[in-house]
């Protein structure tokens, strides 16, 4: 009974974990790569925490200066409190990073935006992409493909 | 069909992970140290919350580098969208108004509420820190015309930083090792109690408090022109 | 003697109060902080190397380990510590006003990140230590200000982040099994990970860690990163910032995954990125990608050196990973005008002849020439290969001489651009007097370590019995109470 709950609780924060890489590995739109990458690190978290976990057991707060009952490991409650605060800071700047995007290039669609950051370095680089002469140079926008790059 | 192949693979991943974390002990962790830290907090730190004994004794090194982090990205915003100016917006209206004052000296009093209680209850600095920041950005939302106080988040980002640094030094100049707590434990579960952690909680929660707002603030004020 | 703590106290403190210190009266004191702070680290760290006698530990906040994080201070984490401040010193960024202001306490947070790196002893305190290094190098690298820099510096970031959350899984399972995060606990504990389990947070800590330094699956942000970033950051992340992430790895495996499997995936990836990375920088047209994907192969090398087992593999390794140290450094500095297309070099040497002797020396002591200290760093690690003597090996000696011979064929190319008669208009890119001073300073340690090649040996051979002596760490670090030296 008790391994199937545990079981209940690896697959949610796998679960959390893989469809959050999937979202950055499958999505092109910057903004949902964010997101995708919150909820990779809400999986982890949980993994991290769950490593800590006793049956039976209370928080670890002492009451009159003694144990009330077996407590839980508070070690990876505080790693927790420092991965999510880390997740939180890391995310703000990527999300800093997705408004310039947004305004430089006018896309939030990241192949879109890779293809004009390289044309970009070609060009400050002085170097002719070997295949495609008609990229565009530079940082004009081209005008979003017809498969809606803006949401 | 890359797609397709990504689907694959992710699905794999979850397998062998599930396989790999499946054969774990759940609900019976080693606590290898845990255990002792739990039996040691009171004597060695002398604060009611464990957690907080080990993320500001234990592990302060942690948290101070958690601090870091969050000076790293505010500071690497304003390198990215630069200092925010005020931008002209249309006004809140009465009731965002209205609501935004009422909910202001609510918010400052629990963020640091929690902020001051963070070593007897659960929360702390991080916490109450988020608060404040939330207590300072909504008069902004309601406001858009009024200028941030970008200088006054300024000095609160450095100054709190260099106090929990300070601290850790004063140890050091004490002839103890880096980050040791100073001062006398106290009773066990008032609020006056463990030493110097609840200063280095005050301390931690104004620069989250100061760098969430900050990075809020300029994200919400960014005025370069979209193109 | 003054505590080392220091060394991550100060910069730290430094770059908390950098920004508050850009206009005004006390505007010459924030120029100074930075640089005054970085020195003083340096003679500390100095004093502490040149009086080292063994091994000690610092139990942080005075609670004995394993319950505090430690600091464990050996040679390899004093050299490794002595070179952050010194290289970061060297490739400072002296610019004014808020954005530069930003930029300095961006660096000091590198510079900080990166000694705690070197010197931490605790499994998670490395993870935040990682983390701060990588969000500060986004910041560097996004902070020039070009479109090109903001979308390199996001993938960079997705990159990064991806490679965390697997690292942060990796420790998770750690805890897990062993309940204990102190790398000389985790070192008694060998057993308890010597199983597939453990073979698996290890690929997950090496995924984790190796992001920044440039491992192979990982490693797709490099050339658009260094293409995209100013080349003193470039010079920072490829030359500084990955050795530090590789260290981390290795400590890993030696203390906690001693293990055969663990040290051929180490091999195996290593052998990709040689063979990819010198394969893309045969194909890259500008200098900076070219010096980007080359990076990724020397890394590959660095990485084939430490799986070999005992003093040889660490010698091998630390030696490698010192030479590219200074060498990539260097040659990211001299790319800084001539980044560019290598076409538009035709002729660079009639406008600059120091720089492009520099550039030549930096050259054929990459691709090992012997007298320079290039040729004896793979001298070892092909000598280390021969010696283990299995299939996987020698797979890796062809590797490695492949690479040298594409590495030999790219960078020639770039060698007779330089001295071939100038094309006439436009005329070919000139070098400033700071860039040539930096690289020149880089060109003077690269002859002095081929002049003292004997004492160096020696300095190698002693960090690398007291390196893999795992035993002594644990000892060392388990009986550290409060007291410190």
């Amino acid at each position: 009974m008790t391994t199937q709950i545990g079981l209940v609780f690896f697959i949610a924060a796998i679960g959390l974990c893989v469809i959050g890489i999937g979202g950055i590995v499958l999505s092109r739109n910057l903004f949902r790569m964010v997101l995708a990458l919150a909820i990779a690190e809400a999986g982890a978290n949980l993994l991290l925490v769950l490593a800590g976990y006793r049956w039976d057991a209370v928080a670890p707060i002492l009451s009159a200066g003694q144990m009330p009952a077996p407590m839980v490991d508070p070690v990876p409650q505080a790693m927790v409190l420092t991965a999510i605060v880390i997740g939180v800071g890391v995310q703000a700047l990527a999300l800093t990073l997705v408004v310039r995007v947004k305004q430089r290039y006018g896309t939030l669609d990241m192949q879109l935006a890779r293809e004009r950051m390289n044309a970009e370095i070609d060009a400050t680089a002085d170097v002719t992409p070997p295949r495609s002469q008609e990229r565009p140079r530079g940082e004009r926008p081209l005008p979003a493909p017809a498969g809606g790059a803006h949401d | 069909m890359r797609n397709i192949a990504t689907l694959l693979f992710l699905g794999g991943l979850a397998f062998l992970l599930i396989v790999i974390t499946g054969s774990l002990d759940f609900g019976a962790p080693p606590m290898r140290i845990g255990t002792q830290i739990q039996a040691a907090t009171a004597g060695d730190v002398g604060t009611a919350n464990i957690v907080t004994a080990v993320v500001l004794g234990y592990r302060g090194l942690d948290t101070l580098g958690e601090l870091s982090i969050l000076f790293a990205a505010a500071t690497a915003g304003g390198l990215v969208l630069g200092s925010a100016a005020a931008r002209a917006r249309p006004d809140g209206g009465f009731i965002l108004r209205a609501g935004a004052d009422l909910m202001f000296p609510l918010l400052l009093i629990a963020g640091l509420y929690i902020v001051i209680h963070g070593h007897l209850t659960p929360g702390g600095g991080f916490q109450g820190g988020v608060i404040l920041a939330a207590a300072f950005f909504l008069p902004l939302l309601a406001r858009p015309g009024t200028t941030p106080g970008h200088r006054w988040l300024m000095w609160i980002e450095g100054l709190s930083g260099a106090t929990f640094i300070v601290i850790g030094l004063l140890a050091l100049y004490r002839g103890d090792a880096f980050l040791t707590p100073l001062f006398d434990h106290g009773t066990l579960g008032e609020l006056v109690s463990g030493g110097s952690l609840p200063l280095l909680y005050l301390a931690v929660g104004l620069k989250v408090g100061a760098e969430l707002a900050g990075l809020l603030m300029r994200l919400a004020q960014d005025d370069e022109v979209t193109s | 003697m003054t505590d080392l703590t220091l060394a991550v106290a100060l910069p730290l403190l430094a770059a908390f109060v950098r920004p508050l210190f850009n206009a005004g009266a006390l505007r010459w004191l924030g120029q100074l902080i930075g640089p005054v702070v970085l020195a003083l680290v340096t003679v500390i760290l100095f004093a502490h190397w040149s009086t080292f006698s063994e091994p000690f530990a610092i139990a942080l906040g005075g609670f004995a380990p394993p319950l505090g994080i430690a600091f464990y201070v050996d040679r390899m984490a004093l050299l490794f510590a002595l070179a952050v401040p010194l290289v970061t010193l060297l490739l400072w960024p002296g610019d004014d006003g808020a954005d530069g202001a930003r930029r300095q306490s961006l660096t000091l947070l590198l510079a900080a990140s990166l000694t705690g790196l070197a010197l931490s002893g605790d499994l998670f305190n490395l993870y935040v230590f990682y983390e701060l290094a990588a969000v500060a190098s986004y910041g560097l690298v996004a902070g020039n200000g070009s479109s090109a820099g903001y979308v390199a510096a996001f993938r960079y970031l997705m990159i990064s982040a991806l490679g965390s959350v697997v690292g942060l899984l990796g420790i998770g399972l750690v805890y897990f099994k062993t309940g204990t995060l102190n790398l000389a606990e985790l070192a008694t504990l060998g057993n308890e990970l010597a199983d597939p389990q453990g073979l698996a947070a290890f690929a997950m800590l090496a995924i984790g860690f190796g992001v920044k330094a440039e491992m192979f699956p990982v490693n797709g942000w490099v050339p658009e990163v260094y293409g995209a970033a100013s080349r003193r950051v470039a010079a920072l992340l490829a030359g500084l910032a990955s050795k530090l992430a590789v260290l981390v790895i290795v400590r890993i495996l030696l203390l906690m995954f001693p293990s055969d499997e663990a040290r051929q995936l180490l091999l195996v990836l290593g052998i990709l990125g040689v063979v990819s990375g010198e394969l893309a920088a045969y194909q890259a047209r500008d200098m900076a990608r070219m010096l980007g994907w080359s990076s990724i192969g020397q890394l590959g090398i660095v990485f084939i050196a430490f799986s070999l087992p005992g003093e040889a593999g660490l010698v091998a390794g630390v030696a490698a990973a010192l030479h590219h140290l200074v060498v990539k450094s260097a040659l990211f500095v001299l790319a800084g005008p001539w980044g560019g297309a290598i076409d538009r070099l035709r002729g660079a040497a009639t406008v600059s002849a120091l720089g492009a002797g520099l550039f030549v020396l930096f050259a054929l002591s990459l691709l090992g020439l012997p007298p320079l200290p290039g040729f004896w760093s793979k001298f070892l690690v092909i000598g280390g290969l021969a010696d283990a003597g299995t299939a996987l090996h020698y797979l890796g000696m062809a590797a490695v001489l492949t690479g040298t011979v594409i590495e030999g064929a790219y960078l020639l190319r770039v060698i007779t651009t330089l001295y071939a008669p100038p094309a006439g208009s436009p005329a070919p890119p000139r070098q400033r007097g700071s860039d040539l001073l930096t690289a020149g300073l880089f060109g003077i340690a690269l002859l002095a370590a081929a002049v003292m090649i004997d004492p160096l040996w020696q300095t190698l051979d002693a960090l690398a019995v007291s390196g893999v002596d795992t035993a002594a760490y644990q000892q060392t670090v388990l009986a550290a109470q409060e007291a410190h030296p």
